[in-house]
């Protein structure tokens, strides 16, 4: 067979697919708009765009109570209240009684200012602020008690107006401060990697493996298999079509972020592209490998499920691959998309140029190729099943 | 009435049966929980392993015995570990731009001599594109800092003049959990509730009309309503048993369950009658069954960041915290969390009990109108 009449053959079956994808209004609705619309606005909103700068603990309402009244709790009390971290601080005059509205939700903290607090100051001992956390809400917690400390270990009792902390002071221990260096990511550049990867993966398994399973279940695809086309234009022509479904993803989900955002991804759109086309390629092999075991629609989509969750755990979307144990470590390391990641991060948050990400790109490109191979061997297996 | 409550046991009895014939359908209301618990499983233990071997070269330019005794702390460190020491600044930098190494620390010059009036510094600079293992070479420098300046204070090794900082704060949590606890595990099991709810929609409706039963069924002597009642008292039956799963595999794991075992049922329970009215109402519009599971799969997700699973959603961005205000899961997952970890009582939870149910009571009756005008 020449290359011509296999490239005519696969155009041919991408546009067949293109056909039934433009009769299909759910189809469309679902990969084009709900998955890159959905995923990006909804981290969007949680972490916030570039022109949010907002702190977790500012609006949080927590109590404050003095039993030391002294002028350098009073001061301690002027400087949290005034501070941009804690805005809706509320002085109560009752410990027990502040305590009691923790768990309430009218409450989530209260500091409380010992007796004695003024005292230790001067004598030159370390006083103590005791902080009682809604430990129900998770991060929270932690989260406040960090805040509180920077302000505390900056406290000079004997200055009226506490100068602004900078981000040095609030990073730093009493004595010794920590300089951080290191890249800082623009606005929503961390979120645009995670989207990125996930919208894609969500979507090309499903258009891959669902699509063929939905043809096998109509029928057609029996059919498609023993008609005189070669398995490999079969293979190529809905990959061919995907593509473009994926590039077109790439673009809606680049848009909200840049423009809806702020994110200022460190790379340029070709790369970004490229890579995104390279994650959809690594999941459109398993896709084809899934859909080459005549799993059933359903089936599809709760592997589809458990392999985003299962990306969570084990390829450093959540926690870097160095950070995992034993076994866990070994498995993240032999998923092809703990690279995807890898390479997505290094080019869109330190701005690397694709080609020096060799490992990642040989690791990924040679997953892609035994994905494929794998497919094409079984779809080839049932085919001649199917013939005989 | 009482052929109401028949038809909807009837219904009821039928949706069990069929689960307990489709063995896929069966594994996976176990398999959910399994799955999320291992996954909180591997991110627990990543975080709380004794040592992370984070590794990180350092630059002592200063060269004296401060700069030696942070070197100590380092090397002691359970974060990172040391993997280098090099000459210059630019070497340590150098490291981490090559991806060698995470971090680099680099303590300056005159370390040891500003330690003493207080005005010492280091320099720290991170590979950030690790984002979790970044943030363990900063705490080893916090952390070997503070050891530093307590050690001194103490007067223990080299006496560097040191002042501990002027005030400590001590965070006592209300529910007396180690800070370290497991603070996500209440809201896995709402999020168990949430899939097995839009599952139990998927297997209730869309598979039944892809198979062709759901229009004999609604066109058999039995009200609509009835239909819906018992699909959705299948769906509160399989919802106590897969919470009953999940609180086993809790105390297997060592969580405290304080509340009162019937408000966590109750809250699971209404968490997933809200979904299944959720799932009602788009099946009315989404017909088929694969379609409506990736829209649902596709909706949950979000809802691990936005409706408080992992982390509170007080401290989400502004716009993300709206979202999260106005969804009824949140203050399920928040009813959860207080009665299992403060065992808060009925009065503190009743306002999260409600929303859930006047949501589910709002939605029910727009899905049944909804699907009887597209049957």
């Amino acid at each position: 067979m020449s290359v011509a009449t296999f490239l005519s053959d696969s155009i041919a079956v991408a546009e067949n697919e293109f056909r039934q994808f433009r009769r299909n209004r759910s189809a469309i609705l679902i990969s084009l708009v709900v998955l890159p619309l959905f995923f990006t606005i909804s981290l969007g909103a949680g972490q916030g765009g570039a022109g949010t700068t907002f702190s977790p603990t500012a609006n949080i309402p927590i109590g404050f109570v003095d039993n030391d009244n002294s002028l350098a709790s009073l001061r301690l009390w002027q400087t949290l209240a005034s501070s941009p971290d804690f805005h809706n601080l509320i002085q109560s005059y009752n410990e027990q009684a502040a305590i009691s509205e923790l768990g309430t939700k009218h409450i989530y903290a209260v500091i409380v200012v010992p007796k004695g607090f003024q005292n230790d100051l001067d004598n030159g001992n370390q006083a103590r602020l005791i902080l009682y956390t809604d430990d129900s809400e998770p991060g929270l917690s932690d989260q406040i008690q960090s805040t509180l400390t920077s302000y505390a270990q900056n406290f000079n009792p004997n200055v009226e107006v506490q100068p602004h902390l900078s981000q040095l002071q609030r990073q730093s221990v009493a004595g010794v401060g920590i300089v951080v260096k290191g890249a800082i990511f623009a606005g929503f550049n961390i979120g645009l990697t995670t989207v990125l990867a996930i919208v894609q993966i969500f979507a090309a398994f499903y258009e891959i493996a669902g699509g063929i399973s939905r043809e096998r279940e109509d029928g057609t695809y029996a059919r498609l298999l023993v008609s005189p086309i070669p398995i490999g234009s079969i293979v190529l022509g809905k990959t061919l079509f995907d593509i473009l479904l994926c590039i077109i993803r790439t673009f809606t989900v680049l848009g909200i972020s840049v423009y809806g955002y702020g994110a200022r991804p460190n790379t340029d759109l070709l790369t970004l592209l490229a890579l995104s086309l390279i994650v959809a390629l690594v999941t459109m092999g398993m896709g084809f490998v899934a859909a080459s075991l005549k799993l059933g629609q359903r089936a599809v989509v709760i592997i589809e499920f458990f392999l985003i969750l299962f990306l969570f755990a084990f390829s450093g979307l959540i926690i870097d691959i160095n950070l995992l144990v034993g076994i866990t470590q070994v498995i993240g390391n032999l998923v092809p998309f703990t690279y995807a990641f890898d390479a997505l991060k290094r080019t869109i948050l330190l701005g690397r140029p694709l080609l020096s990400l060799t490992f990642d790109l040989e690791y990924l490109i040679g997953s892609i190729l035994a994905s494929y191979a794998l497919a094409f061997a079984i779809f080839h297996v049932s085919r001649e099943r199917l013939i005989t | 009435m009482k052929s109401f409550v028949r038809d909807t046991v009837a219904i009821t009895g039928k949706e069990l049966k069929q689960l307990r014939r489709d063995p896929v359908s069966l594994i996976l209301t176990i398999m959910f929980p399994i799955l999320l618990i291992g996954i909180f499983i591997v991110i627990v233990s990543a975080f709380s392993a004794t040592s992370h071997n984070v590794p990180v070269v350092v630059a002592d330019l200063d060269g004296t015995p401060a700069s030696n005794a942070m070197i100590n702390e380092l090397t002691r460190s359970r974060f990172v570990q040391v993997t280098q020491l090099v000459q210059t600044e630019d070497q340590a930098y150098q490291a981490v731009a090559n991806a060698q190494v995470i971090g680099a620390i680099v303590i300056p010059q005159g370390f040891g001599v500003a330690l003493a009036s207080g005005n010492a510094f280091v320099i720290v600079s991170t590979d950030n594109s690790k984002l979790t293992s970044s943030t363990f070479v900063s705490a080893a420098v916090n952390q070997g800092a503070q050891d530093l300046v307590n050690q001194a204070s103490l007067g223990g090794g080299v006496n560097f003049r040191l002042k501990l900082a002027p005030i400590d704060v001590i965070t006592r949590p209300i529910s007396g959990r180690p800070p370290s606890g497991d603070p996500i595990l209440p809201g896995f099991l709402g999020m168990i509730a949430i899939l097995g709810g839009f599952d139990d929609i998927v297997n209730a409706i869309s598979r039944e009309r892809e198979r062709g039963t759901f229009p004999r069924l609604t066109l058999s002597p039995v009200s609509l309503f009835a239909v819906y009642s018992g699909k959705m008292f299948a769906t509160v039956v399989l919802t106590i048993l897969r919470t009953a799963l999940m609180l086993v595999i809790f105390s297997l794991y060592g969580l405290v369950i304080r509340g009162n075992l019937i408000l966590i049922f109750l809250t699971t329970i209404l968490i997933a009658v809200f979904t299944l009215s959720l799932g009602l109402t788009m099946s009315t519009r989404i017909r088929g069954s694969a379609t409506l599971t990736v829209l649902e799969i596709a909706m949950t997700f979000p809802l691990f960041t936005l409706a408080g699973t992992t982390n509170s959603p007080l401290l989400l961005a502004p716009g993300g915290r709206a979202i999260a205000d106005s969804l009824p899961w949140t203050y399920g997952n928040d009813a959860l969390r207080r009665l299992i970890y403060l065992g808060a009582g009925l009065n503190a939870v009743a306002g999260d009990l409600l929303i859930l149910l006047i949501s589910s009571l709002i939605l029910m009756p727009i899905a049944i109108s909804l699907s009887k005008r597209t049957m």
